[in-house]
């Protein structure tokens, strides 16, 4: 009896084994928070040291996209999308902040830059430790994903549910998937309204910056709808899934969140159910406003930092 | 000498180590038909005809599913073209033949087709000219409908565009004629998205137009105009977030997609006097519900919505009754939207599919 128990054990370890490796390899990342000069250690407070707290409590995640493709060296790539989320239990409440990947702030690593290369000098930890002393946000985790790795997930669960605002047309979106070229352009027309979008679609929708005034802004507005529809697909998934999804996913993802707090957090995400519930906030204009250096975009702080305390406390 | 337990025994032992060796497999098999299946490509829906027990719908419909047109007629799907980017099937009004678009990834074209599938006339010829390496020279032609008198076909084409201000206007243009002859109808919002869907009526013309709502998001609006660059009128306010609309055959209500700046949509039904709308009905709130279209009998509303949770997007059909009797008092379409939308009817619509996964940016046809 005991040989056909540990069979039965070795067969649906064999069937985990995929996830579990991925997840060994992608999960519980050591998040190592650069170190600044002297300098700018008097110049600055110092980062924020992120505090785990139990699933119980309320937590923050900074999310991170890049592009990885071969213009960029692995490791080194600029974060295109910076969504901070807090997640809180007891109320069942969500709020994602983006931050304007252009901002013009002081980096962790030192001196000053647009937000979007804190993550190239100095990886996550620099990309937490910036976004946590500028902001004055306790950031618990970070989860990065690459380009690829949102079309493989997209994929991977079927695709998505999204009510795209309005017709993305953009005929200078970039081939960097599809041609051997990086530099090379392509013709976009993801429509307007409700539709269910694969992984190429679905970036192509949350990327393309030319379709509207906003750019940016209206880039995270689009990254905030399809973050919400992914975790609606996600409600549908189910343990077995997760050997496909790692397959899938191999080399794109990165997160500090553990193993253990990856397992508690999978119930918490099924249990939100009320989209009035998710706050979506996009730092437009009076918070920042266009012309800093090196075409950057200027954060207005007095107004930023009432609301994130509000929003992160 | 053995004795008739030791082959007991023995044959129980056989049989513990074929069950060992079983249970691993086995296991490994068992969670593997527990998976989701949430990323099962849909079926092709020749492949099978709908369920049994599904509503049989008048006529016939036209319906995308993969680039390809496909038929629903008398409960049974036909596959039109193959998958080739065809998408946005309309009929002309003598039913004879559709109008349709094909899209090759850098340009889309408008084509007239049989009732089988064949083409007949390439309308538009919207490549970029040979040598001409410019993505920006290609375009785009979307939702093509012909006038009532079958001679004038409206589309939204990408005409003006400025640089990487790429938008969709409505133009008009003689079916038999080119696009030098083509007449542009709207001024689209820059970096909006632009002007699309127009639906020839016998007042002028219903269109969706794309702009920043007074929150600067952006929004879709049902507009009205009767004459060319006429700066026309909003039919629906910035915050009912409507597309997609209807006219049903009687030509006195519209259907159409109202959204109200979430990531929901409810189908929603208005009577329609030739130049204003009526006040709104809710008729499907529950659903993500895309691409409404009315029977040609006036027995219902067919319309594509997911047949699960985030699940690709099934045809169904809401029939007469879940609907009716029809509002008739008056609204003001800058009234303050219906942010909340009326009161909602319980309705009882009708899943046609289960596991196609059809196209919910295409409109259907139905004649």
């Amino acid at each position: 009896m005991l040989a056909i128990a540990l069979s039965s054990v070795a067969g649906g370890l064999a069937y985990f084994l995929p996830a579990a490796q991925f997840a060994i390899e992608s999960a519980g990342q050591v998040v190592k928070v650069p170190t600044p000069s002297p300098t700018d250690i008097l110049l600055s407070p110092s980062p924020q040291k992120p505090a785990l707290s139990p699933v119980t409590g309320a937590f923050t995640v900074l999310l991170l996209g890049s592009d990885d493709d071969s213009k960029f060296n692995a490791d080194h790539v600029l974060t295109q999308s910076m969504i901070l989320v807090r997640v809180v239990p007891s109320t069942k409440q969500v709020t994602m902040l983006s931050i304007p990947r252009d901002l013009y702030v002081h980096l962790s690593t030192g001196g000053f830059g647009k937000i979007d290369g804190a993550y190239s000098y100095g990886g996550p930890g620099a990309a937490m430790a910036t976004v946590s002393q500028d902001f004055g946000v306790q950031i618990n985790d970070y989860i990065w994903v690459g380009l690829l790795g949102l079309i493989k997930l997209i994929d991977a669960v079927g695709g998505v549910d999204v009510v795209t605002s309005h017709p993305v047309l953009d005929d200078y979106y970039p081939s960097d998937i599809a041609s051997h070229s990086a530099y090379d352009y392509q013709r976009v027309a993801v429509l307007g309204g409700p539709q269910h979008l694969d992984g190429i679609h679905a970036m192509q929708y949350v990327r393309s910056r030319h379709g509207d005034l906003q750019s940016d802004f209206g880039r995270s507005q689009r990254q905030q709808q399809v973050l919400l529809a992914i975790r609606q697909k996600a409600k549908q998934l189910s343990p077995e899934d997760l050997p496909a999804l790692s397959a899938a996913l191999g080399g794109e993802l990165k997160t500090s969140i553990g193993l253990s707090k990856v397992a508690a957090l999978l119930p918490l995400a099924a249990s939100f159910d009320n989209p009035d519930a998710i706050r979506q906030i996009v730092l437009l204009p009076p918070y920042t406003h266009g012309g800093g250096p090196g075409g950057s975009i200027t954060a207005n702080w007095s107004l930023i930092l009432p609301l994130v305390h509000q929003y992160f406390p | 000498m053995i004795s008739r337990s030791m082959i007991s025994r023995f044959l129980l032992g056989i049989v513990l180590v074929v069950v060992m060796l079983a249970a691993g497999p086995t296991t490994y098999l068992v969670l593997a038909s527990k998976t989701s299946k949430v990323a099962a490509p849909p079926q092709k829906p020749t492949a099978s005809t709908p369920r049994p027990q599904a509503y049989t719908l008048p006529g016939t419909i036209y319906i995308v599913q993969q680039g390809a047109l496909y038929s629903l007629s008398v409960g049974r799907f036909h596959q039109l073209t193959p998958e080739a980017g065809w998408t946005m099937p309309a009929l002309v009004p003598d039913g004879t033949h559709l109008l349709a678009i094909k899209t090759n990834g850098r340009y889309s074209d408008v084509y007239v087709l049989n009732r089988f599938g064949s083409v007949t006339k390439r309308v538009t010829n919207n490549a970029a000219p040979p040598r001409n390496r410019d993505t920006g020279a290609n375009h785009w032609a979307f939702y093509p409908r012909l006038s009532p008198d079958g001679k004038t076909l409206w589309f939204a084409y990408d005409q003006p565009k400025y640089g990487y201000n790429v938008i969709m206007s409505v133009w008009a243009m003689p079916l038999s004629g080119t696009i030098k002859q083509g007449k542009l109808w709207t001024s689209a919002n820059d970096y909006s998205g632009g002007d699309v869907q127009p639906i020839p009526v016998k007042t002028g013309m219903i269109y969706t137009k794309y702009g920043y709502g007074p929150d600067t998001k952006l929004v879709g609006q049902l507009w009205f105009t009767n004459r060319a660059r006429a700066a026309g009128k909003p039919l629906t306010s910035a915050g009912e977030d409507c597309r997609s609309p209807a006219v049903s055959p009687s030509g006195t209500q519209i259907a159409m997609i109202c959204t109200y700046e979430k990531q929901v949509s409810y189908l929603v039904i208005a009577s329609w006097n030739g130049s204003t709308l009526g006040a709104r009905k809710a008729i499907i709130s529950n659903q993500l519900v895309a691409q409404p279209i009315w029977a040609p009998d006036g027995s219902g509303i067919a319309y594509l919505a997911p047949g699960v949770p985030a699940g690709p997007f099934q045809l169904w059909f809401l029939p007469k009754a879940a609907y009716a009797p029809i509002p008739t008092a008056s609204r003001s379409p800058g009234a303050s939207p219906a942010e909340s939308p009326s009161p909602v009817v319980p309705v009882k619509p009708i899943q046609v599919t289960t596991n196609n996964g059809f196209d919910a940016t295409s409109p259907l046809a139905w004649g």
